[in-house]
């Protein structure tokens, strides 16, 4: 049986490194995409979207934060702002979860680095826990504001 | 032979290059906008990196296979649940940025399920909490987080089924 090699903190680091670096052209990538995307989705086009409803509400808000990318203190700017267009609690609670939860963006770089097995699992997942934290979220603080 | 570099995401980044290419001809504006805006991404992200170099150092020198799998690993019960919840809401950054260290965590024989209800906590932003209770407030915020929490261990419960 092969023995464990001991590791100094010198090869720690450059193992860091070179892990980050490896991972440079697909980090690079993600980000060249979410410049675009932030340039051609506005908060004006995704307002339009909304009012059909709580579970197509949901639904697209979950789309709509899984097809947007980056900090997120920008969905919440976009989610007041969407409240203040009288979209619904419903759409605005998935789409700032599904900001950080989902990304269609990195989903080629996901798949490149887990395979498309553990990618499609965990988007599945995070897919139906979005929508179903959303729901249960503004369900909840219904019964404790009434 | 010596192995080299494996860069990942190669082709996905050409791919890019070239959207980027092909919109400078038609919309030359807009693709000198996305361009200002990822490199702001990319500016915004240094010091991300350089707080994962730390945590990925840390994590190379003082856990080991037989540590991680302690924790992440197949015995890691409850208590595997718990450290993953955890490293889940102390993050930072984006989810991209972490796929690296994820990976290697997998390959040194981590749970998936754990993996899953990592990523799933990662929903909470204890940096934006401060902003999410000004726009949201506090009952609001609460049961989001609650409910961020139970469902991450929900999905990693139903990750072990389905790889059972």
């Amino acid at each position: 049986m092969k023995q464990e090699q001991p590791i100094t903190i010198k090869n720690a680091i450059k193992k860091a490194i070179m892990n980050l670096i490896t991972m440079m052209p697909m980090l690079l990538g993600v980000i060249g995409l979410i410049g675009i995307m932030q340039t051609y989705i506005t908060p004006d086009m995704l307002s339009k979207l909304f009012g059909y409803g709580v579970v197509a509400d949901i639904g697209t808000g979950t789309l709509m934060g899984a097809i947007s990318a980056g900090n997120p203190a920008v969905s919440y700017i976009i989610a007041e702002e969407l409240l203040t267009q009288g979209v619904t609690l419903y759409a605005v609670t998935a789409f700032i979860l599904a900001w950080v939860t989902l990304g269609i963006v990195q989903l080629p770089a996901e798949t490149s680095v887990f395979g498309l097995r553990f990618t499609l699992y965990k988007n599945i997942l995070t897919l139906l826990s979005t929508m179903l934290v959303a729901y249960f979220t503004v369900i909840t603080l219904q019964v404790f504001s009434s | 032979m010596k192995k080299g570099l494996e860069f990942k995401g190669l082709k996905f980044l050409y791919i890019v290059i070239i959207a980027y290419i092909v919109l400078f001809f038609i919309e030359q504006k807009n693709a000198l906008l996305s361009l200002q805006k990822a490199l702001d991404i990319f500016y915004q992200l240094l010091p991300i990196f350089l707080f994962i170099i730390l945590i990925m150092t840390l994590i190379n020198y003082f856990l080991r296979p037989k540590q991680i799998i302690k924790h992440f690993g197949k015995e890691s019960g409850a208590k595997g649940v718990i450290y993953a919840l955890l490293a889940g809401i102390i993050s930072h950054g984006p989810m991209y940025a972490w796929y690296g260290m994820i990976q290697e965590l997998r390959e040194q024989g981590a749970k998936d399920s754990l993996l899953i209800t990592f990523f799933y906590a990662r929903a909470i932003k204890i940096p934006m909490l401060p902003f999410m209770l000004g726009i949201f407030g506090l009952a609001f915020t609460l049961i989001l987080s609650f409910y961020i929490l139970l469902f991450a261990v929900i999905q990693g419960v139903v990750m072990d089924w389905l790889e059972e």
